[in-house]
């Protein structure tokens, strides 16, 4: 779970399978547009950011992945494409959309610690004295904020519903306040304001889409086939089960004969085509009635008959 | 001996009703069987059995007697080979109704036939029952083999005993009519005093009730078995 505080809305609640992400994101890059795309599905959870139109990060994670750039626009078209899934777009400052990058491709350096059992003020004094880049992550079960730092000075408070970076740190502290909050301590490498690459000119997105969609389709027709498959092999599963009990039946009360008999009819039936009823049934005892008064009386026929129809009830 | 062709008479006609009947209530391929025995009465015990009866001296009457009777054992030969090709392929064909009209109309068609040529005098008479009794004869033996292969196909069905009766009656057809065909192939009616004839004779006789009774019975057990 990216634990990420909800910039101002853009989008919510969008089914990301019913949207062509490919020229969704064509459109963030000609709108120009500063914030991130979170999707979430029960497979992970993916994040898009842009930065003045750039897509400048790619995220996709869940408990055993951790997939960024292309792998993890791709990962986040093929679970777009189940249909789980649900969008959010934030907008956010420029500078905001930068720093959530550093933050989401930083280092866990404490996760999970409940803030009443840490002592918060010399967690922020350790940060001070070495010169820590990154941010403090506090969440409670409805909130979150972040307060970010750069080479060991806070550079300010992001929360819910904001779309930069303040000065003021209320909201903040008051997530801290909330029953159960945690913390998270992430901090990042190198140089924070290195401009980054935009992913949509490196890569190719409309194809990444197409191959998705391909893939999906690919699925999608695996899938129908294997069931088809799986149909048609518990129907010819009936088919057999039911043959064998007849020809029991048939054995008991005509003889070989009798067996044979209803191999033919059955023959004729499975010619027919379609699937194993009793309406489908009601030709073939009659057929098989007529062909074992060659051999057997009206009485010994009518008994098989309905030993026929009751053990196939049995069998349904 | 006219008491003992009363008799005759008597065990045919029940034979003769009790195959008719048979036809009729059973599966088709039965009707060609049926009807053949059925007809073994209608063409040749009436007129063998009851010569009382007027009008049985007629060359006609007599002629026909002989024609159904070799039509009776052509009919129930081909009823034979339909059982036997359907227990090979399981396949049949036909209605009842077609066979009763086929039967009615190669009845009619002899007796056009005999209509359309001079009237048959008592060569000619001879010549068609020995014609009559060689098929009697030699198909008898051939339905004896043709049975035992159906009995070999059906055995374990209900009816597979019925053809084990069907056995017995082509058995006592074949002394009833190979003894005729023996008397008349030698022309023993003319050599009375003679041994042959008089073993010939009395085998006639006998096969003749045995057959009788054996067709009758079987019947009355293949109803029995087809219940």
């Amino acid at each position: 779970m990216i634990l990420l505080p909800r910039g101002n809305p853009v989008k919510e609640n969008i089914n990301p399978g019913k949207v062509n992400l490919a020229d969704a994101l064509g459109k963030m890059r000609q709108g120009k547009f500063t914030g991130y795309m979170r999707f979430d599905f029960p497979e992970g959870t993916g994040v898009f950011i842009y930065q003045e139109g750039r897509l400048i990060s790619s995220l996709f994670e869940n408990e055993r992945e951790h997939l960024i750039a292309y792998d993890g626009i791709s990962r986040t078209f093929d679970e777009s494409l189940n249909g789980n899934g649900k969008l959010n777009i934030y907008q956010l400052s420029t500078e905001l959309a930068h720093s959530i990058h550093t933050l989401l491709h930083g280092e866990v350096l404490h996760k999970g610690q409940d803030l009443q059992l840490i002592d918060i003020k010399s967690l922020l004094i350790r940060m001070r004295e070495e010169k820590r880049s990154g941010c403090l992550r506090i969440y409670s079960k409805e909130h979150i904020a972040l307060i970010f730092y750069r080479d060991g000075s806070p550079l300010g408070f992001f929360h819910d519903g904001s779309t930069d970076i303040e000065t003021t740190a209320d909201s903040s502290m008051s997530v801290a306040k909330e029953p159960g909050a945690k913390v998270d301590v992430l901090v990042t490498r190198g140089d924070g304001k290195k401009s980054l690459a935009d992913l949509m000119e490196t890569a190719d997105i409309t194809g990444m889409w197409g191959a998705a969609v391909a893939e999906r389709q690919r699925q999608r027709e695996e899938h129908e086939n294997a069931a088809s498959k799986t149909q048609e092999t518990k129907e010819s599963d009936r088919w057999q089960k039911t043959q064998e009990l007849f020809q029991s039946f048939a054995m008991a009360h005509l003889g070989k004969i009798g067996s044979l008999l209803v191999d033919k009819e059955f023959d004729k039936l499975k010619l027919n085509g379609g699937q194993i009823s009793e309406s489908a049934l009601d030709d073939f005892y009659t057929k098989l009635g007529k062909s074992a008064r060659m051999v057997a009386g009206p009485s010994k026929i009518d008994k098989m008959l309905e030993e026929m129809k009751k053990g196939f009830k049995g069998l349904s | 001996m006219d008491m003992f062709q009363v008799v005759l008479g008597f065990f045919w006609l029940v034979a003769g009703c009790v195959s008719f009947y048979f036809s009729i209530g059973n599966a088709r391929v039965w009707t060609s069987i049926a009807v053949g025995f059925f007809l073994i009465l209608v063409g040749e015990i009436i007129p063998g059995t009851l010569p009382f009866l007027p009008g049985l001296n007629n060359p006609y009457v007599l002629a026909m007697g002989h024609i159904i009777g070799t039509l009776a054992i052509l009919i129930m030969s081909h009823g034979f080979q339909e059982y036997y090709v359907f227990t090979r392929t399981l396949d049949f064909e036909g209605s009842k109704l077609h066979v009763y009209l086929t039967v009615v109309g190669v009845i009619v068609a002899s007796l056009v036939f005999l209509l359309i040529n001079p009237t048959p005098d008592e060569g000619v008479l001879r010549v068609i029952r020995i014609v009559e009794n060689t098929n009697w004869v030699f198909l008898s033996l051939i339905n004896i083999d043709l049975i035992r292969k159906i009995h070999l196909n059906i055995k374990d069905t209900p009816i597979s005993n019925g053809f084990l009766a069907f056995m017995v009656v082509f058995a006592c057809i074949f002394l009833w009519k190979g003894s005729q065909l023996y008397m008349d192939v030698f022309s023993l009616d003319t050599k009375q005093h003679l041994i042959n004839y008089t073993i010939s004779h009395y085998a006639n006789l006998v096969g003749d009730l045995l057959a009788s009774l054996s067709v009758g019975g079987t019947f009355l057990y293949l109803g029995k078995l087809l219940r």
